[in-house]
């Protein structure tokens, strides 16, 4: 099931959140443990079998390691990380990336071996990395193994998160997981917050998700110029207010059930380099990438020549993570370049541009960035690049003029909500009223501001459910994850 | 302040649950008037169908289709979209003078099977005595060009039309541009609502079809035209749906010679059917809509019969030449699955091939001709 579903939105969420009130407390995790269950298996009903046992398989390990650690005995320890780690990245490689490897050999040697042609089980990416940030915790000393499995299940499995993320860490929802609560004020938070990403979702990115299809979808050699980067301005904007929208749910809806889940996205496209980008941008990954890779292969502790060693090989699983297929490396790669680039001397450079350059130039790369990413056939992606940097093709004609007179409103509203204009154009507001209506500002104003983002966020509801019922474009876009 | 939470969480609540409520337990609509298709309804419940997923894709579509005031939602996300300056809702463009114009664009256009189409016309025309003609009903776009919105795009039917010429020899190209181009300077040749061409736009393709086949034409004052309808909402309504939308006029020709007419074996008197009138779609006046083979007969010692291999827009057209024939024999290949090669045995006199241009270019039953 996906969150912008209206089965999502109108049968399974009332339903789980009305037993969620009327269930007792000790029950709870119980609830949405099975409730979880029903959530994937409602789209991968055969899959849930490896989910199932990689909870499981993780659930013992965790308490195999305490076992040996309350023993002393560090060797056994350590093997049962070693065969929790293993073991997981079996389960992700086989039925993430057999495919690939077995693709790329028959191209390599000519060979011609059968592809297994697994559908990828939804969410496995997330969820494997978050059982062995469990695992890996719980060897370092980090948290204490968790002894009931029901309420491991609900951690591992836990719909908000499941399919798209963020990476909640074990530690960071440790004590949440048997103290949390619920009151009015934060089940609104938690709803508002969800109604917010589902708006990014459903009324921006999967509206502008079709002029990304349109223009990708048309013949790239009579593209040109200004449509190829209208497109991949697009896309730039699709999957951003798809994957924050998809965050923005889960965090809504882990505070509809009394849980913090850490913040994912920072209004990346503010930033103004690389590096200020990727500590913005999906940062829950970016973080499991530094505690459990970067920093145990060494980081940037033993010397510069290592450090850059480490950060190609966190940049080439970051890549791989995203999709078997090599372009998802090559996006990868394209990161590592410029962060080591910024990391030598980019960044002192840099401190002597103005601001809009710093702005531009981080814009341009991450759009070229995304057009590597969207587009998996490599020939496809040699013709948009043509195209965007003008070889052979004209600079504008008149179906790019029509697609910016179509989409132009859309794309402001974009460009203003990927940046904090709104949100201190509201502060301003609200100074402003202090300053005049003094009286009403403290009396009434928090009443006030409540009606308004409530009246706000229930017509972002209506709004999306109207375009979910008309059948508009709505891709899943993280299948390959 | 903590009331203002707590109606807030009660609100919400509470209108997601009864949305889900109301679509499950409402009673299930079975067909969508407006949008000319059967609706999803909720599916059984088996293991196997669960395992499959198919249980679940059913429920999901289900409960879309069976949402309470589906129509309304759909108009509110229009109105949203119109909000947002796009010039083009659910594929069709919101063109001037209120024309909605399906999009096709030139990626939509598929050359191959085009010409692959075009070369079954000639192989028929080449295979058969009887004289065989095609004619390909311009899109709307094409005539209504200055209706699209600025710069939108829409394929090159120019370019078609001269594809047309080369390929076909021994078929007949009936280009009806000219002179429906005449016409729509005066009158209106294609609905506002609908993707069909309008009475004047039939009867400007059946001039210009007398004038190639050398047949004394009619003026249109002779067929009597009559006004069947003024509340027509068609087909491109039901995809936008924006409120405020003026129906479209509906003309008939009632001047047409008495006749036997066979719908897939079923005789009637009327080329016409009045039952349509009371539904949505009343370009299904002409002929009840489509059948797979529907013949004609005005004489019954029927010497000089045509044949018309066609879709939809030949409903309106064939009227006008009823008095040219003894017999007119309509064939729609989407549902004709008998041997067309045994069909033109009856000796036919002429064949016409009669589509929308785009239509004709995606149609994948041409190749039924040959079998």
């Amino acid at each position: 099931m996906v969150f912008s579903s209206l089965v999502f939105l109108c049968a399974f969420l009332p339903c789980v959140l009305g037993l969620y009130v009327i269930c007792p407390g000790r029950f709870r995790n119980l609830l949405l443990l099975l409730a979880s269950l029903f959530f994937y298996a409602w789209g991968e009903p055969r899959y849930i079998l490896i989910m199932l046992f990689s909870t499981v398989f993780d659930y013992c390990n965790g308490r195999m390691i305490e076992y040996y650690d309350k023993q002393g005995r560090q060797k056994q320890k350590k093997r049962v990380l070693i065969l929790s780690i293993a073991g997981n990245l079996a389960i992700l490689c086989f039925f993430k990336y057999t495919d690939l490897l077995i693709l790329s050999w028959n191209q390599l040697t000519a060979s011609n071996l059968k592809l297994l042609g697994l559908a990828l089980p939804i969410g496995i990416s997330f969820y494997t990395f978050q059982t062995m940030s469990y695992t890996i915790d719980v060897y370092r000393g980090l948290v204490k193994p968790q002894h009931n499995i029901l309420s491991f299940g609900m951690y591992v499995c836990m719909f908000p998160q499941l399919i798209a993320g963020p990476i909640v860490q074990y530690q960071t929802i440790e004590d949440q997981i048997d103290n949390r609560f619920v009151t009015d004020i934060t089940w609104t938070e938690g709803m508002q917050r969800f109604l917010i990403g589902l708006g990014k979702k459903v009324l921006l990115a999967n509206q502008i998700g079709e002029l990304w299809s349109e223009i990708s979808g048309g013949d790239l050699g009579s593209l040109s110029t200004a449509g190829a980067w209208l497109g991949a301005a697009a896309y730039t904007f699709q999957i951003y207010f798809d994957f924050s929208g998809y965050s923005d749910m889960a965090i809504g809806l882990g505070k509809l059930f009394g849980f913090r889940f850490p913040e994912n996205f920072l209004y990346p496209y503010e930033s103004k380099s690389i590096s200020e980008f990727w500590c913005r941008w999906h940062i829950s990954l970016g973080s499991w990438f530094r505690q459990y890779v970067y920093y145990p292969l060494g980081g940037n502790r033993k010397g510069i020549q290592i450090q850059i060693i480490n950060l190609f090989i966190v940049w080439f699983l970051t890549g791989l993570w995203h999709g078997a297929s090599w372009n998802f490396v090559l996006w990868g790669m394209y990161y590592f370049v410029l962060l080591v680039l910024e990391k030598i001397f980019l960044r002192k450079e840099m401190q002597r541009w103005p601001g809009f350059v710093c702005h531009i130039y981080t814009k341009f790369f991450v759009i070229v960035g995304w057009v590597i990413f969207a587009l998996e056939d490599f020939g496809q992606m040699k013709s948009y690049l043509n195209a965007m940097f003008g070889v052979g093709h004209e600079f504008v004609n008149s179906d790019a003029i029509y697609l910016f007179k179509t989409y132009g409103i859309l794309l402001i509203i974009l460009i203003l909500a990927s940046t904090r204009i709104p949100k201190k154009g509201i502060r301003k507001l609200e100074e402003y009223i202090a300053k005049a209506e003094p009286e009403f500002a403290a009396k009434k104003g928090q009443k006030a501001k409540f009606i308004g983002y409530s009246l706000y966020t229930l017509l972002l509801l209506i709004l999306s459910i109207g375009l979910l019922i008309n059948g508009s474009y709505n891709p899943f876009l993280y299948f390959r994850f | 302040m903590k009331l203002y939470y707590r109606i807030y969480r009660f609100g919400i609540f509470g209108l997601l649950f009864i949305l889900g409520l109301s679509c499950v337990l409402m009673p299930q609509t079975a067909y969508s008037e407006n949008e000319n298709r059967y609706l999803d309804s909720f599916p059984k419940l088996t293991a196997e169908s669960i395992l499959s997923g198919e249980f679940q894709e059913s429920f999901e579509s289900a409960f879309s289709d069976q949402f309470s005031a589906r129509n309304t939602w759909m108009t509110g996300s229009s109105i949203l979209k119109k909000l947002e300056g796009f010039r083009e809702i659910s594929d069709v463009y919101l063109g001037s003078d209120d024309y909605y114009i399906t999009k096709v664009t030139q990626a939509d256009i598929d050359q191959k099977q085009f010409m692959q189409n075009l070369r079954y016309a000639e192989y028929l025309g080449a295979a058969d005595d009887a004289e065989c003609s095609l004619l390909l009903v311009p899109s709307a776009g094409v005539l209504l060009e200055n209706n699209l919105p600025k710069y939108a795009p829409y394929y090159n039917a120019g370019q078609m039309y001269s594809t047309a010429d080369t390929i076909l020899k021994k078929t007949k190209n009936i280009d009806v541009r000219t002179e429906m181009q005449e016409y729509a300077k005066q009158t209106q040749v294609y609905f506002r609502t609908d993707h069909h061409w309008t009475l004047s736009g039939a009867y400007a393709a059946y001039s210009t079809y007398c004038d190639v086949m050398e047949l004394g034409k009619h003026t249109y004052g002779y067929f009597s035209a009559k006004k069947i309808s003024e509340t027509f909402l068609g087909t491109m309504h039901s995809k936008v749906l924006l409120p405020g939308m003026d129906g479209d006029t509906v003309y008939a020709a009632t001047n047409v010679p008495q006749a036997k007419v066979v719908y897939d074996g079923e005789e009637k008197s009327t080329i016409y059917d009045v039952e349509k009138l009371t539904q949505k779609n009343k370009y299904e006046y002409f002929f009840g809509g489509n059948y797979a083979k529907v013949t004609i007969t005005m004489n019954k010692k029927a010497k000089n019969k045509l044949l018309v291999i066609k879709d939809s827009f030949a409903n309106s057209f064939v009227p006008f030449l009823m008095e040219d024939y003894d017999e007119i024999t309509m064939i729609d290949l989407r549902y004709y699955n008998d041997s067309v090669q045994e069909l033109l045995k009856e000796n036919y006199s002429q064949i016409l091939i009669l589509y929308e241009m785009s239509n004709f270019a995606g149609e994948q039953n041409i190749y039924k001709l040959t079998l």
